[in-house]
């Protein structure tokens, strides 16, 4: 079988893509729903930013060597705190610190590992492997450890009275937050659960349509669209875990005591 | 009901110009306890009142390090509190919050709990721990299955009660037992913690709005206003002949709500 060769999109054919949006915003204004100017702004966003990444990525490919892969990747883990610190209305005791170092541990090491020890390609920077399958993992992440330290905060809140009745009756730190971090580590999970269950049947998953669209096997696609998923899934717990297991801490004091808020 | 007390025995809790201050929202600090000192003794009940925001509260989260001052020392039989370990320091020292909190799960398990933190095996129903703390607060033992979230109010108090007493503490604090009981239910509790406090030789704090529990158990009284003790005494004859004008205006109207 020959390989077909992607139909490159010309500026006009995006003009055609566009006027979706257009329609969009007509029947937003028609039926009165509103929002019409952010629905604008957004798609005016989505566009500028993906023709400056578009010409990033040609740069780094071009040069291709380790250093501005890893800026890059740099860049894409401060925007994940970034954007999950901004989410949170009620931000626990350290935040940038405890999910920062979290995702750079927990997405970094996952990002390696499925890179070198899964895939397998070389040299390791290669950026078209490491920084499309990093943005998917760092971008899933980011998910995980927003609703971990979103929901962390408002249990250590919730459960303040029951926390320090287990003081009260000689429980350590650990022990009076158990139920809290059970509970943020599970929300923070759940997404990810809900997703790989639904993966084929509510949805074709975004990479293995690109995928098939550029031209690669389906059963090829579908391979990579799993091992992604098992990443995406590792990513998630162990930044969640992270997340959870160095930030209940913050809320105590060294002598088992409960924070004031 | 009044327990009369002898005179002469042993320091236990003693407060030591014990003063807390708060970072206000003006910037500036704000003084919740001022210049604290008062003894606890075994086999005695101290009470301490006052008006919602007289700073009793914080008071009794001092006692088992829920807090710390920010000034003066506590000490507990002559070793100041602060030295000694948190954790070993609350078996000693126990504490019945406010609001009964059930675990989830059975009364038997609510019992087991302390154990479990400690990692320790927890005792079964039939064993001596389980029927002392049962006996203590007149629970009978058929209910060591029932949900413990499904008891009364008056239950669950009994049962926090219980579950405070289950590590054998030397001091027993009480935060506002009674706010959640009727009359009746309250009277109980004040007879159990008579007894408790004699049969057990502990010292017990409790922090009450409630004047019944200061006129028929308390023995050593404790009038708080705006986080200084403005009167200390003996509990009935404090609350018959009040020496101060800030005390009798209190008790000609005492507030309903806590701090």
């Amino acid at each position: 079988m020959n390989t077909p060769h992607i139909i490159p999109l010309n500026v006009i054919q995006l003009v055609y893509a566009y006027a979706l949006i257009l329609i969009s915003l007509a029947l937003a204004r028609w039926q009165q729903i509103g929002h019409e100017k952010q629905l604008l702004w957004s798609s005016i966003r989505m566009l500028f930013q993906l023709i400056a990444v578009g010409y990033l990525l040609h740069l780094v490919f071009a040069i291709n060597s380790p250093l501005p892969v890893m800026l890059m990747l740099l860049a894409m883990a401060g925007f994940s705190l970034q954007v999950a610190g901004s989410r949170i209305k009620k931000r626990m005791p350290n935040f940038y610190r405890v999910v920062g170092s979290s995702i750079i541990i927990g997405c970094g090491g996952v990002t390696f590992y499925f890179c070198l020890v899964v895939i397998g390609y070389s040299p390791w920077f290669d950026p078209r492997y490491l920084i499309p399958l990093a943005g998917m993992i760092f971008g899933n992440a980011m998910n995980g450890a927003s609703l971990a330290a979103e929901r962390l905060s408002s249990e250590m809140h919730e459960r303040r009275e029951e926390i320090e009745c287990a003081l009260s009756l000689g429980a350590t730190s650990r022990q009076s937050a158990a139920e809290a971090i059970r509970n943020a580590y599970s929300a923070a999970l759940r997404p990810t659960i809900n997703t790989m269950a639904a993966t084929g049947i509510v949805a074709l998953p975004g990479m293995m349509t690109g995928q098939i669209l550029s031209g690669t096997e389906p059963i090829i696609a579908v391979r990579y669209q799993i091992a992604i998923l098992c990443a995406i899934t590792g990513a998630v717990a162990v930044t969640s875990f992270l997340i959870v297991q160095q930030g209940y801490r913050h809320f105590f004091t060294d002598a088992h005591q409960l924070k004031s808020e | 009901m009044h327990q009369q007390q002898k005179s002469g025995t042993d320091p236990y809790v003693e407060f030591i110009d014990v003063g807390v201050t708060k970072p206000s929202p003006a910037g500036t600090s704000m003084v919740i306890l001022d210049r604290i000192s008062f003894t606890a003794r075994q086999g005695e009940i101290t009470g301490i009142i006052g008006a919602s925001g007289s700073g009793k509260s914080t008071l009794i989260r001092l006692c088992n390090r829920l807090d710390d001052p920010s000034a003066g020392t506590i000490e507990l039989n002559g070793q100041n509190i602060a030295t000694i370990d948190p954790l070993l320091l609350r078996r000693k020292i126990a504490m019945v919050l406010q609001k009964p909190f059930m675990f989830e799960g059975t009364l038997l398990e609510n019992l087991q709990r302390p154990f479990m933190f400690r990692k320790l095996a927890p005792p079964s129903a039939g064993s001596l721990e389980i029927t002392r703390v049962l006996d203590l607060v007149q629970l009978p033992a058929e209910m060591l299955d029932r949900d413990a979230r499904s008891l009364s109010g008056g239950e669950q108090q009994r049962v926090n009660l219980a579950r405070a007493l289950i590590n054998h503490p030397e001091v027993l604090l009480l935060d506002e037992p009674t706010s959640a009981l009727d009359r009746p239910s309250t009277a109980h509790l004040a007879s159990t913690l008579c007894n408790i406090c004699q049969s057990e030789h502990l010292a017990i704090i409790v922090v009450t709005h409630d004047l019944y529990l200061a006129e028929h158990i308390v023995n050593h009284l404790i009038y708080l206003e705006e986080g200084r003790i403005v009167e200390q005494g003996v509990g009935p004859q404090m609350l018959a002949k009040p020496q101060t004008t800030a005390l009798s205006n209190f008790l000609a109207k005492p507030e309903k709500s806590s701090s």
